[in-house]
């Protein structure tokens, strides 16, 4: 995509009409290019204005639940989490780092539930001691993000390893005939990570070959995977 | 809406107009206190924006009970990220609606995704023609300023704003539905907008 294209799609962007690839690719491009957020900020404020032609009065019991939910709903800090590197941070990396082996531990030891014939465990207990070397791994970074769909990942990737950690908890199974399947991204382009079982809500897999990964991401598709993934992206995170 | 062409009152005129163009400031002061944690805020800002969070996800969604799940959602996620909105980079209101609109929309987009794909391309574009989706907005943008600047648009500036963002459809889509390439819809988009702000007098603070 040249800059004349990306520059050309903060309209869609800003009334949420981009695909979730053509979307990352336009935050990634905003960071980079001043003129283009301010611009975006503007138009983002002037669609905003579209909203006046949508009201519609709520029924009552919507600021009932909203009250309540509220009520017991805690705040999140003024700024979004960054991405932790423990070259700056040893002690918070521990942190994110207990973080991810509790949820390996809580999505069910891939080493036992998935794999039940004897003759695998020995593979398998040689990829946990993996997962455990790219999670304390010197470089290794934690990114974590959810998605309305349900679905949130969480990823460590130790770039000096070229191998990552990835962790997918969804909400819901992916339907009848459906199964979750997980994708590295290198700009737009897709290669499958993994493909999980049918039923699976969480699971955690080791990826290698990880370097030009930009971008985690999780889809539904047909039972068995697909060759490349079916929109839309139900969760993704960025490692870029 | 459909449903109330049969001779109910239509229910969405019997209603207070939408708060006047100037609540914007006060919407402002008020998500400032919500991020920090003040509940009464957050109950006055919700008498502010909560027709408009609910009007936008079922103007897109179509569906009464699937808008009001968005729009607690929505309004939740104000309350639980507000510290995160600085005045200095836009309106409370455009933060409120910039959410409410993307959690519309991605709605609509995992729906797309639940239903047979190829079925759902067959027929989505006889779902919800332009003139339905800007029948009903017209109503509600009456005597407003947006709606003067709408009528300012091209017809094609027009007719992509409102389906992109009244109907939730992707650029693709609103280039199949409009007969036009894909090129041309995204600078219809850019430069309808663009026409839209100078229009409304869109200012952000930098």
């Amino acid at each position: 995509m040249t800059n004349g294209d990306v520059h050309a799609l903060s309209g869609a962007y800003v009334l949420d009409a981009l695909t979730d690839i053509e979307r990352a690719t336009f935050r990634r491009h905003l960071v980079s290019c001043a003129t283009c957020a301010i611009e975006v900020a503007e138009l983002q404020e002037t669609a905003a204005r579209l909203a006046d032609g949508a009201w519609s009065v709520p029924p009552p019991a919507l600021r009932d639940r909203v009250f309540a939910e509220v009520s017991r709903t805690r705040q999140d800090a003024p700024t979004p989490a960054k991405p932790v590197r423990p070259q700056r941070n040893r002690r918070l990396f521990s942190v994110a780092a207990a973080v991810v082996l509790a949820a390996v531990a809580a999505t069910g030891t891939f080493a036992v539930q998935e794999r039940r014939l004897d003759q695998q465990r020995t593979t398998a207990q040689a990829e946990s001691a993996r997962v455990t070397e790219v999670l304390s791994a010197p470089d290794a970074i934690l990114r974590s993000a959810g998605s309305t769909s349900g679905v949130r990942l969480t990823v460590v990737t130790s770039a000096a390893r070229g191998e990552a950690v990835l962790t997918m908890t969804a909400e819901r199974p992916a339907g009848a005939d459906r199964t979750y399947q997980l994708w590295m991204l290198d700009g737009t382009t897709p290669t499958s990570a993994a493909v999980l079982p049918p039923g699976t809500t969480s699971a955690t897999r080791l990826i290698t070959g990880t370097a030009a990964a930009d971008t985690f991401a999780a889809t539904i598709e047909p039972e068995g995977g697909s060759a490349t993934p079916t929109l839309p992206i139900v969760g993704q995170v960025s490692v870029a | 809406m459909r449903e109330q062409s049969h001779g109910d009152p239509p229910r969405d005129h019997l209603t207070a107009v939408p708060a006047p163009v100037d609540d914007r400031s006060e919407a402002d002061r008020l998500l400032v206190a919500v991020g920090r944690g003040d509940e009464g805020a957050f109950r006055q800002l919700y008498e502010l924006v909560a027709a408009r969070v609910y009007g936008l996800a079922r103007q897109v969604l179509r569906d009464p009970a699937q808008a009001e799940e968005v729009a607690q959602e929505v309004l939740v996620e104000v309350w639980r990220t507000a510290a995160r909105f600085e005045p200095s980079k836009g309106s409370a209101t455009a933060w409120v609606f910039t959410i409410a609109h993307r959690r519309a929309v991605d709605r609509v987009r995992s729906e797309q995704a639940a239903t047979d794909r190829v079925q759902k391309a067959g027929s989505w574009s006889a779902q919800t023609p332009y003139d339905e989706v800007s029948g009903e907005v017209e109503e509600r943008l009456e005597r407003q300023q947006v709606r003067r600047c709408l009528d300012d648009l091209t017809s094609l500036q027009r007719e992509s704003i409102t389906l992109a963002y009244y109907g939730g459809r992707s650029y693709r889509e609103v280039a199949t539905l409009l007969n036009v390439s894909l090129p041309t819809i995204k600078t219809r988009m850019r430069d309808g907008l663009i026409r839209l702000r100078d229009c409304l007098g869109v200012e952000v603070p930098s």
